[in-house]
């Protein structure tokens, strides 16, 4: 596997623009011979085809909901981060670069990074033209507020739904071009393979979910947009749907997958109140900066918060970290929260919570106060939780929020095939180890909107493509695979559910094997034993799952199944990419490596690399490759939060 | 935490071309922290340990804000507690011993295709034939160069929380989209970048919504009532107005 | 044409309802008016109808006018009716009305027939009928009498019921709904119907109770 990034050379501030010059063209009256898939519809998905679309290229775009407007992106709350500087309080492209290259503890490319941070402004000008209504300051400007990880105020936000408006506002470009008929939507399909000829991508396989006919769709380029793996973990704030299946089936045709076990797990979300529960939800960070974090002194007190005396109370952070208290950084707070718990001092019925403690701070600034700040929040947790926050501490938890592993892209966001890109969550490329709040929204849509139609003119400019017409013999031998696989799913089936396991039991099988040993705190032994682990899950899965229903019509038993089968898949590249990675970066700790107070500890000179794996053929080991990074322009600087 | 337990009437239909009818469930030992999501799921697993084929219903983020999920419960779409979609109703909201009835959203526009889940895309259709401001990427003014009052902002913002879930259409006694519509014609036009288009935005979107099927709107207000984001048929009203307009300079 | 495609819309038609009904509540306020005259005296209303009908083309060119106007109010909303029924027809085994005081909205259409019925017997009674004996005494006969009395009373709860729906209705379909309006609107939508309900409906009170006797 070649691993050949093809960053362009000079100063960084020049590159993008210099790379744009040397990128070749595709003659606007062209463009209309060639046609692209796209492969999801969040923000990265949509904005991809509403851009490519008006440029003239023939989309065919692809979603597993019933309608475009519906993929995750639209949960995100907080808000975007561009380097307009609109509040004169010394930011610049420059800045938002460093925050964010910094912010993924310097396992990023540069370059990447720089370019992100640039088109950041032209994404806000973008979004306004579509009728975006993002918060206003009286005089009519544009509003930001401040966000983690940044010491200036560049987020701009559409009260605590902006993912949803960003969405919506790439949505109604990709419906105009519908409309327009250089769209062609397909809803409520699921890709299942992509179809390479040559070594190029040139179509993809899909299910279509509501007759259960699979189908082939030919193009000339192929882009992923189909978000993170989240949802390996089973609970995650990820929508039901998120799964790993597109960026899985891409894997195994030859797409190096980068750093799987990257993923960012938030400190501040409501616990898991059953096993019942099916997904979590996300509280926002805000809260650290009135609300204190505490357990009991002892273990296994099941006294009632009110009960508990201030001198048996333990105020962990605070106590660890002086200087930054509750506000330490995402990862170090979901850390201790579950080290909390996993001493047995966690709180709840089920033992998997910490209290987030108000008390003080409104006896300090008052009731009013405290529920101007958060009063929607506090509002949205007791409509869950039916408990008011006001009264009794919040419980919180963390739980898997977002994956900045993915699929290898070089600098055009292309893969390790050819024909092949990645945009958005999808792929790895611009978070390194930690995801900074409001970047992600910036990401996909700077992919989507500004590289992307970039890329692909490229491709298309720099190779002669064969036609091809969707009935070759690799198209013919995918949809023959896929069926196999259904039936393979459905094997055990045909009598009857005695002595079985529903798809969600293995399920939330995996989603503990990969939150215990794979999670937030890692250390070889619990990798080797998780390691040791899988296969039986992998095998309990196909020997026992029981799917009701048939392949052939609606079956949503059968849709899930044949994700969690790629998970099961996937989670042994996670494991050995974590296993392999024995320094402490970003989200994760790994146990070996720490610091004598016991902190997170970079090894940048082994681990100054993105892990790249290689799908092997059954009996081998999956390969991993490094690309190594290089930091021309910055200088890796270690965290500390003492 | 305490638990009850329910008698279900849930529609089933195998396909769109079936006929369908209420089944009975009972489901005991139900949470009541669970969601109603929860609670279809927590009868799926049993019906799948059973043999018997799940209930299939739409779902996909359960924070409230995907529209994707959405049942009329005992008449009421997205249920009793205001302002909630079905994933954020919580089983709190019922006692042991009650029967409740789920049909899924119906509608002339929302053809049935098994169970709870409709075909909602009569919705896409209509956004697609105006709901937009027709700029390319790129080339865009600096995002300040336009002022935008913050009220009109605000009330821009109100109109455009709109989930796309098809409540409104569910519990219009008419089946009618007026309320989808106008949240979409609304949050365009009371921004100066909308105004461009205003006019045939408004005769185009009417056009679509008629012809996919939808029904008269009589201003019964519960589509306002039942909204899980609260928006408000002053959007009708400037729907109205709108069309009024648009229909007179331009129709 | 754009006129065809306005009546064909969903919106079109209800700004027609709301349009004619515009117009019919002129007309209502302008009957009250002359109606009121009755309370004064015989006299007057007697001599306020002698007056309207000295200018029998202008009666004769309002009486179409007013005619066409209900056709249409009606025609369409028969048709409206018709087209919201095919929808509503049992879509749910079970329905629940979430708004509160829904009754007056739902039953539109039978109030307007009632209202519909009440005009034929009004017009034959009163417009055909009065031959050489004067208006006033035809009134103080006819609404003296307690089932034709009753009948006009049932007939005004209708058209107050109708009209606690159709104000507001009207408005919100010609785009009439902001904050600052809401108070008035919501003082008005009640203020309306009553005062049409205690103006007409007082009148066969006024007979049936012995009051008019006098005059």
């Amino acid at each position: 596997m070649e691993l050949n990034s093809r960053v362009p050379s000079g100063p960084l501030a020049e590159k993008w623009n210099n790379h744009k010059f040397t990128n070749k063209l595709v003659n606007p009256a062209n463009r209309r011979k060639y046609r692209v898939i796209v492969v999801g519809t969040g923000l990265a998905g949509a904005s991809a085809s509403a851009t490519l679309a008006e440029q003239g290229y023939e989309v065919q775009t692809f979603c597993i909901q019933d309608s475009p407007r519906r993929a995750h992106s639209i949960a995100a709350q907080g808000g975007i981060n561009a380097a307009k500087n609109y509040q004169n309080d010394g930011d610049s492209v420059h800045r938002l670069f460093y925050d964010t290259i910094k912010g993924g503890d310097f396992r990023a490319r540069e370059a990447n990074v720089y370019r992100l941070a640039e088109v950041s402004n032209e994404i806000i000008d973008q979004c306004v033209a579509q009728g975006v209504p993002f918060a206003r300051e009286y005089g009519g400007t544009l509003a930001n507020r401040s966000f983690g990880g940044a010491q200036v105020s560049r987020t701009f936000y559409a009260r605590g739904q902006t993912g949803q408006q960003l969405l919506l506002g790439a949505y109604s470009a990709l419906s105009r071009q519908i409309h327009a008929g250089k769209v062609t939507m397909y809803n409520r399909r699921e890709m299942m393979d992509l179809v390479l000829i040559e070594g190029r991508a040139r179509g993809i396989t899909v299910r279509d979910i509501m007759t259960g006919e699979i189908e082939s769709y030919y193009a000339d380029v192929v882009i992923l947009a189909t978000g993170g793996y989240g949802n390996a973990y089973y609970l995650s704030t990820n929508a039901m749907a998120s799964n790993v299946t597109a960026a899985w089936r891409a894997h195994k045709r030859g797409a190096g997958f980068a750093n799987p076990s990257f993923v960012q797990i938030h400190p501040t979300c409501i616990p898991v109140h059953g096993d019942y529960q099916s997904k979590l939800t996300l509280m926002s960070e805000s809260l650290r900066n009135d609300g204190r974090v505490w357990v009991p002194l002892k273990a296994g007190d099941s006294r009632q918060a009110s009960e508990i005396p201030e001198e048996e109370r333990d105020y962990y952070l605070e106590n660890k970290y002086p200087s930054f208290g509750n506000l330490v950084p995402r990862d170090v707070a979901s850390r201790n929260a579950k080290e909390q718990c996993d001493a047995g001092k966690g709180v709840g019925n089920t033992g998997l919570a910490v209290y987030l403690d108000f008390a003080e701070a409104i006896k300090r600034d008052g009731e009013e106060t405290i529920l101007k700040k958060y009063g929607n929040l506090f509002q949205m947790y007791e409509k869950i939780t039916d408990s008011n926050p006001v009264k009794e501490p919040m419980l919180i938890y963390p739980a898997v929020h977002y994956t900045m592993g993915g699929l290898w892209v070089d600098y055009d966001l292309m893969t390790t095939i050819p024909g092949l890109f990645a945009i958005g969550e999808c792929n790895f490329s611009d978070h390194g180890a930690n995801r900074l709040g409001a970047s992600a929204l910036m990401q996909g849509l700077a992919d989507g909107y500004f590289i992307i139609a970039t890329s692909v003119a490229h491709y298309l400019g720099t190779h002669s493509l064969e036609k091809v017409v969707g009935t070759e013999v690799p198209f013919k031998d995918s949809k023959r695979e896929v069926e196999d696989r259904i039936d393979k799913l459905l094997k055990n089936s045909f009598d009857g559910p005695a002595g079985k396991l529903t798809v969600d039991q293995i399920h939330k099988e995996l989603g503990h094997l990969l939150w215990d040993y794979c999670g937030m705190s890692r250390n070889k032994e619990n990798l080797e034993k998780a390691l040791e682990e899988l296969p039986d899950l992998v095998n309990k899965f196909w020997d026992y799952v029981y799917i009701p229903g048939s392949g052939k019509d609606l079956n949503q038993s059968l849709e899930r199944a044949g994700r969690v089968a790629d998970f099961l898949e996937f989670a042994e590249i996670m494991i050995r990419d974590a296993l392999s990675r024995e320094e402490s970066c970003g989200c994760h700790l790994r146990e070996e490596s720490q610091t004598e107070e016991n902190e997170a500890k970079r090894d940048d000179e082994n681990f100054t690399h993105v892990s790249v794996w290689e799908h092997t053929p059954p009996g081998e080991f999956p390969k991993m490759h490094k690309e190594d990074l290089v930091f021309e322009f910055v200088k890796p600087s270690q965290r500390s939060y003492k | 935490m305490s638990t009850i337990n329910l008698t279900l009437k849930i529609w089933r239909q195998e396909n769109s071309d079936s006929l369908g009818s209420l089944e009975i469930y009972p489901l005991d030992n139900v949470h009541t922290d669970m969601s109603f999501l929860e609670m279809l799921d927590i009868l799926n697993e049993k019906l799948t340990k059973e043999g018997k084929s799940p209930v299939a219903f739409d779902h996909d983020c359960r924070e409230g804000i995907c529209g994707m999920c959405g049942a009329v419960v005992d008449g009421i779409a997205h249920g009793p507690e205001k302002e909630v979609t079905l994933c954020q109703l919580h089983m709190r909201n019922f006692s042991s011993g009650d029967t409740i009835v789920i049909e899924p959203f119906r509608s002339r526009a929302f053809p049935v295709k098994k169970d709870l889940l409709v075909d909602r895309s009569s919705l896409d259709r209509i956004i697609q034939s105006g709901g937009y401001i027709s700029v390319n990427t790129g080339g865009t003014p600096d995002g300040n160069s336009l002022p935008i009052p913050s009220n009109e902002a605000e009330l821009s913002m109100d109109a455009a929380a709109c989930i796309g879930c098809g409540a409104c259409v569910a519990s219009c006694p008419n089946g009618a989209a007026m309320l989808f519509t106008s949240a979409k014609i609304s949050q365009l036009a009371l921004l100066p970048q909308g105004q461009p288009e205003q006019k045939k935005r408004a005769l185009a979107m009417v056009a679509q919504m008629d012809e996919e099927g939808f029904g008269n709107c009589t201003n019964a207000r519960e589509c306002e009532a039942v909204c899980p984001k609260g928006i408000s048929i002053r959007n009708i009203a400037r729907l109205n107005r709108e069309y009024l307009f648009a229909t007179l300079s331009e129709g | 044409m754009w006129f065809g495609r306005f009546l064909k819309s969903s919106i079109g038609k209800k700004l027609v309802m709301a349009g004619t009904g515009l117009l019919l509540l002129l007309f209502l306020f302008s009957h009250a008016a002359g109606n009121a005259t009755i309370y004064m005296s015989s006299e007057v209303f007697q001599s306020y109808a002698d007056e309207l009908h000295s200018h029998p083309l202008i009666v004769l060119l309002f009486s179409l006018l007013f005619l066409a106007i209900f056709i249409v109010h009606i025609g369409m909303g028969l048709f409206l009716y018709y087209e919201n029924r095919q929808v509503s027809n049992s879509r749910y085994n079970v329905t629940t009305r979430v708004v509160k005081n829904s009754f007056s909205s739902e039953t539109m259409p039978y109030t307007g027939l009632f209202i519909l019925l009440f005009l034929v017997i009004h017009i034959f009674g009163f417009t055909f009928s009065t031959g050489d004996v004067p208006i006033s005494v035809t009134v103080k006969e006819l609404l003296g009498s307690f089932f034709y009395g009753l009948f006009y009373i049932a007939s005004f709860v209708a058209l107050a019921i109708h009209l606690s729906h159709g104000f507001w209705s009207m408005l919100q379909t010609f785009g009439l709904n902001h904050p600052r309006y809401d108070y008035a609107i919501s003082k008005l939508t009640l203020i309306i119907p009553l005062f049409f309900l205690i103006l007409f409906a007082g009148i066969p009170l006024y007979f049936m109770t012995g009051l008019g006797t006098c005059y």
